[in-house]
């Protein structure tokens, strides 16, 4: 069986493709254009997709003609979508407390010296050579081992 | 009494479908979302990826294409114009066939600098472990070569320290032959680089004070310590300067070239990699769905007709539905790193 006709409402899927090829474009100029709070440059960026997804669903995908029955759809989906990072946020995405990532520990010291000298000189190896119980004839993996090896232990080893 | 929504089954069904979809991407998007804000400032930029936003743009703008193209070969059902619904059928299934083709270009620069989930190295540490155990496998395969052609026995061949002495031996036997020899000289010369490298990472001390893996050459160095100095430890710029020599050495530096990756720590890289691939991976196999769609309404040939309307229908709201997925994962992935 044939869907309901809607012959009646004309719609220029032209003009929406050059409305998508503009927005499009859009995004790629306010990400050239680098703003000095990248946060401003994330907003805008995501509006324009917003916005494209609008044009996309509401004129190729029908639903600005289709009935009511689009919101019974869509509305959970959408809770879901933005419910979902909100309830994440705290716990995952805004560490207000000092995370215990080993390398996160570690990370401001040795990537500030390790950045500072353009990635080819100094940076320290330090902390995390966690092959203290390496077995080189099985070719380890690297394990966090979480403690530093201080240079203490050589002196053992040379004994 | 009128009941039910006035659209066909089919239709419905595929709604119904799209909604979950949504719930599915919504997933793998949301988390993603969370993890990048939860990263921060040290959420690794497109020079550690290696995203260019250029090639990202370009399927933006491909799928977008094939959008419209799909609105088309819908209208033209509905206006029982065939072959030009054929005809933009064709149109939009190569145009998904380049997708997949520039997503296969991205990929493969990701496989080149070793960007996948759980190869990546995150601190200078973790990079130097990691050229060490590259620079082993790089070793055992080459020193494979005299076991497998049986030129040495030993017990154990993957004991390189009872192996390596076995080769000397045969080298120096006079039952091996001239091509041979020199081979062996330069495995030995490897895994003697590759040994130095190895007792400097285990120790922590640094490649260029203690020049050597002797054991003289570290006491030597540590008596010239005065009180409370320790030696300096390996750096990762060390390490790196030193595989390079091992890249251009005439010999086995195409060997080493192959089997080790240059040396880049990316924060966060791993968590990136893991984000990067499902996202990208889940979507390319949809846009492959979308293409068995299409290629069984493009099979019919001549027999496409009315009883196909629906079924195009659909499949276009399919495909609308995978472009809105990249609408969203363009900005999140290219431009908001």
């Amino acid at each position: 069986m044939s869907d309901d006709d809607h012959g009646s409402h004309h719609v220029n899927y032209l003009a929406v493709f050059f409305a998508l090829c503009g927005f499009t474009a859009l995004s790629v100029v306010f990400d050239v254009m680098s703003f000095e709070n990248h946060a401003i440059t994330i907003v805008l960026v995501m509006a324009v997709a917003v916005a494209k997804a609008l044009c996309v669903m509401m004129f190729f995908m029908h639903l600005k003609f289709e009935g009511n029955w689009k919101f019974i759809l869509l509305a959970p989906t959408t809770i879901l979508a933005i419910g979902l990072p909100l309830a994440l946020m705290p716990d995952v995405g805004v560490a207000y407390y000092t995370p215990t990532a080993p390398q996160k520990g570690e990370w401001g010291t040795e990537m500030a010296e390790y950045r500072a000298a353009h990635a080819h000189e100094d940076g320290h190896g330090a902390g995390y050579d966690a092959d203290s119980d390496h077995a080189a004839e099985e070719g380890a993996h690297d394990e966090h081992a979480g403690d530093d090896q201080s240079s203490e232990g050589h002196d053992d080893a040379a004994h | 009494m009128k009941m039910g929504i006035p659209i066909a089954d089919a239709k419905l069904g595929m709604w119904l479908f799209l909604g979950t979809e949504i719930m599915f991407f919504t997933a793998f998007i949301g988390t993603y979302i969370v993890v990048r804000i939860s990263g921060g400032a040290g959420w690794p930029g497109p020079h550690d990826t290696h995203i260019d936003v250029f090639w990202g743009g370009l399927n933006t703008f491909v799928l977008i294409v094939s959008s419209f193209f799909v609105v088309l070969a819908h209208a033209a059902m509905g206006d029982k114009r065939y072959a030009d619904a054929r005809k933009w059928l064709g149109l939009t299934m190569l145009l998904a066939v380049l997708f997949l083709c520039i997503k296969g270009i991205e990929y493969r620069g990701k496989f080149a600098h070793d960007i996948l989930p759980g190869h990546i190295p995150e601190t200078p540490a973790q990079a130097i472990a990691k050229v060490d155990r590259e620079l082993e496998a790089v070793i055992r395969e080459d020193l494979a070569y005299y076991t497998y052609y049986e030129l040495v026995s030993v017990d154990q061949p993957n004991d390189l320290a009872t192996l390596v002495p076995q080769i000397q031996a045969f080298a120096q036997s006079g039952k091996a032959d001239a091509g041979d020899v020199a081979k062996a000289g330069d495995s030995i010369e490897l895994y003697k680089k590759w040994q130095n490298l190895h007792q400097h990472k285990v120790a922590n001390v640094s490649l260029t004070a203690v020049p050597s893996a002797e054991v003289s050459a570290y006491r030597e160095a540590r008596n010239a310590l005065n009180e409370g100095e320790k030696l300096p430890e390996l750096t990762l710029g060390e390490v790196t300067t030193y595989l390079n020599d091992m890249k251009a050495d005439q010999s086995y530096g195409a060997a080493v070239t192959a089997g080790v990756f240059d040396p880049h720590p990316v924060l966060y890289g791993n968590l990136f990699a893991s984000c990067y691939f499902l996202m990208t991976g889940f979507h390319a196999i949809h846009v492959l769905v979308g293409m068995i769609l299409f290629g069984m309404a493009l099979y019919a040939g001549a027999n496409l007709n009315e009883n196909w309307l629906n079924w195009v229908e659909n499949s276009g709201l399919y495909w609308h539905f995978v472009d809105l997925v990249w609408i969203f994962l363009f900005p999140l992935l290219y431009i908001a790193s």
